[in-house]
């Protein structure tokens, strides 16, 4: 009964942190919401958008798991779908080091957070979220690259020259000579 | 008969279509300037690209020699009908460069659908699409709401103004001529930017704590979604992003008024006020938001989808409220809405194909005409039950008191059945690539109605042909059938030979 009793409590012990740290696709979130609404559940991705600083003190973001979390695509330039992100809120205090969202300019910060998933929340007008209670910084925002590509200024202005000759040309054409 | 166009026929349609790109140019000057200042290289280049070729269009067709200058009507709806297609393809060049599409057709279908005011996209990685980018695809709602023709009415004296104004499915004329009413659209929507960008920013500056420059950008961006009842958004979970009942709020007033006709926008700026609630239309539509809403709660209810009425409430009304205005802005996920099912789903779907009100920004078959319909109806039920021989005649009031006439009746009917039969054709070729039938109907009359919610059906990877098909439904479901009808009567004609 003893050894029953501590591999009993072996088990919970080694299973709750696990469960605790295993991450859910955003996908699975939005898709069967219910099954996790007010338990504990880790996700992880990149936070994009802004960091909306509200009244109260708390922080909320958008945390992305699609593919272009790990590159943009304007990086990578491979396609995929469309994004797939839930909204976060958490404390203003844990987002110190969080640095720029992501964004045109940035790859944002790619987090795992963990927190109490609120799905269609009573107190919040039926809203689904994730309440953090904390992350870990995976990896931080870094700035993307916006290179210049010369021939297509080149072409763009020839198009606008061309265009205002043309306009010049038949203002000439219209004014009387005298 | 029809009459085999001439040369002279083409010349007078290439100069309208000219003029059309020059006001098309002058509109791309603006994202080409937010990008230069924003020192958003790459958009900029596309952007500068995208305005060469309409200028070049613009100022080529000055060169064009028309004997007569008169503009028929045959030649205003072909010009709308090819603005239509032309203005998408030519303001796909930026999309198309910014690698945010896998193939030039995606490119054109999101052009397509911001100039229809549609909403679904094809769109990859939007949350980290350029802001001066994310700008014009707003912009192109704008445009299209509004009404480019309005612009090139505004901007260019000619004859021909009423045809080109009639094209782009404005069923009444506000004042006396064309050109008065196209100003008053343009002081309307400037005077709804003002009130609806400070409203928004200030939302999001103060409530949700956003810079000031980002709150500019989301205020001006889902203003010119909002008002021209288009549906996309700055980022890819659309207004869900901002978690935030007060922004919905101001949203939710934006997408009314843009849903508004015209008309009865200048009888709220000129007044008396009350007479509103006794036109057709406005009553038509309270009752059928009335009746989507119901069925939406009840759906949302009996399925135990949301635990209170709060939730339920604000859930329904902004999902509601988006669908019935043709705008596409949403709140929940497209795979949560597809799960909603029942009533929910049928609530929302009706609300779609029902529409706004005639001469407005919105999709669908249209308030009047349903209104009419039931009229009409009613009218042809009491006749029967009547004495044989006896004679009565229905009327109803839209700014005055007008008479229901048979011809009226009869093409308010023939425009609905041609929306049932677009709603059916979209849903027709979704069913023969295998979707499912609610999903199929949903996102086919999303697109003919120019509402913009999906359920998930429209995604980079779906078939070319559901491709083509959403935009052929978007590109005739926003100009209702007239103008595109008389593209292919001119066409034929042409090709005919006689």
């Amino acid at each position: 009964m003893r050894r029953i009793c501590l591999l009993v409590l072996v088990l919970v012990g080694w299973a709750v942190p696990a469960s605790a740290q295993t991450v859910i696709p955003v996908d699975e979130l939005t898709g069967t919401g219910a099954v996790y609404d007010q338990t504990e559940v880790t996700v992880a991705g990149e936070l994009v958008g802004d960091f909306g600083v509200r009244g109260d003190g708390t922080v909320w973001a958008q945390l992305n798991d699609d593919s272009y979390a790990d590159g943009p695509l304007r990086e990578t330039g491979t396609h995929g779908e469309g994004n797939t992100g839930i909204g976060v809120r958490f404390d203003g205090s844990l987002a110190f080091d969080l640095d720029q969202p992501g964004g045109y300019r940035w790859r944002g910060p790619i987090v795992e957070v963990t927190g109490i998933w609120h799905h269609h929340d009573a107190d919040r007008g039926g809203e689904s979220y994730l309440e953090a209670t904390s992350f870990d910084l995976v990896e931080p925002a870094r700035q993307l690259a916006d290179p210049v590509f010369w021939p297509l200024w080149i072409i763009g202005i020839g198009l606008v020259l061309a265009a205002y000759y043309l306009y010049w040309r038949k203002n000439q054409e219209l004014t009387p000579t005298p | 008969m029809l009459l085999r166009p001439e040369a002279d026929d083409f010349r007078i349609i290439g100069v309208q279509l000219g003029r059309i790109s020059l006001v098309t140019a002058l509109a791309g000057t603006f994202p080409l300037a937010w990008a230069l200042i924003a020192r958003e290289w790459a958009p900029a280049t596309s952007f500068l690209i995208m305005v060469g070729v309409f200028a070049l269009l613009g100022t080529a067709s000055r060169f064009i020699e028309v004997r007569h200058h008169q503009l028929e009507w045959s030649h205003g709806m072909v010009v709308v009908a090819l603005t239509w297609l032309l203005v998408p393809a030519v303001g796909a060049i930026p999309l198309m460069f910014s690698g945010h599409y896998g193939q030039p057709l995606d490119a054109y279908f999101d052009a397509m659908s911001g100039l229809s005011t549609t909403g679904l996209a094809l769109i990859q990685d939007l949350d980290h699409l350029a802001p001066s980018l994310n700008f014009w695809r707003h912009l192109l709602h704008f445009l299209g709401g509004q009404g480019i023709i309005i612009a090139a009415l505004t901007l260019f004296t000619g004859s021909g103004g009423t045809t080109l104004y009639y094209g782009e499915a404005r069923q009444e004329r506000i004042l006396p001529n064309v050109r008065s009413t196209a100003r008053f659209i343009w002081k309307v929507a400037a005077y709804h930017f003002v009130i609806g960008v400070a409203a928004l920013a200030a939302v999001t500056f103060f409530l949700l704590g956003f810079g000031v420059w980002r709150s500019l950008f989301h205020a001006v961006n889902v203003f010119f979604a909002g008002f021209d009842t288009g549906g996309f958004s700055p980022m890819s979970t659309s207004i869900g992003y901002y978690h935030s009942a007060v922004f919905e709020g101001v949203t939710a007033i934006l997408m009314v008024a843009g849903a508004m006709s015209f008309g009865l926008h200048f009888a709220l700026w000129r007044g008396p006020r009350l007479a509103v609630f006794k036109n057709l239309e406005t009553r038509t539509i309270l009752g059928t938001v009335a009746f989507t809403m119901f069925l939406t709660m009840i759906g949302l209810a009996a399925g135990g989808v949301y635990s209170n009425a709060a939730g339920l409430g604000r859930q329904a009304f902004f999902q509601v409220v988006s669908a019935h205005t043709g705008t596409g802005f949403t709140t929940v996920p497209a795979g949560e809405l597809a799960l909603w099912g029942g009533l929910a789903f049928g609530g929302v779907a009706i609300a779609m194909a029902l529409g706004g009100m005639a001469s407005s920004t919105a999709g669908g078959v249209k308030a009047l005409r349903i209104g009419l319909t039931i009229r009409n109806l009613v009218h042809q039920i009491r006749q029967v039950l009547l004495p044989e021989g006896a004679i009565q005649s229905t009327t109803y009031y839209q700014n005055g008191i007008k008479r229901v006439t048979p011809e009226l009746g009869q093409a308010v009917m023939t425009v609905s059945l041609l929306f049932v039969a677009l709603f059916l054709l979209g849903a027709g070729v979704a069913l023969g690539y295998g979707y499912g039938v609610q999903e199929a109907l949903f996102e086919s009359v999303s697109a003919g109605a120019s509402v913009g919610l999906s359920v998930g059906v429209t995604e980079p990877s779906m078939p070319l042909l559901l491709k083509l098909t959403y935009i052929v439904q978007m590109w005739l479901g926003r100009l209702e059938f007239v103008a595109v009808f008389s593209l292919f009567g001119f066409l034929y004609a042409w090709a005919r030979g006689k």
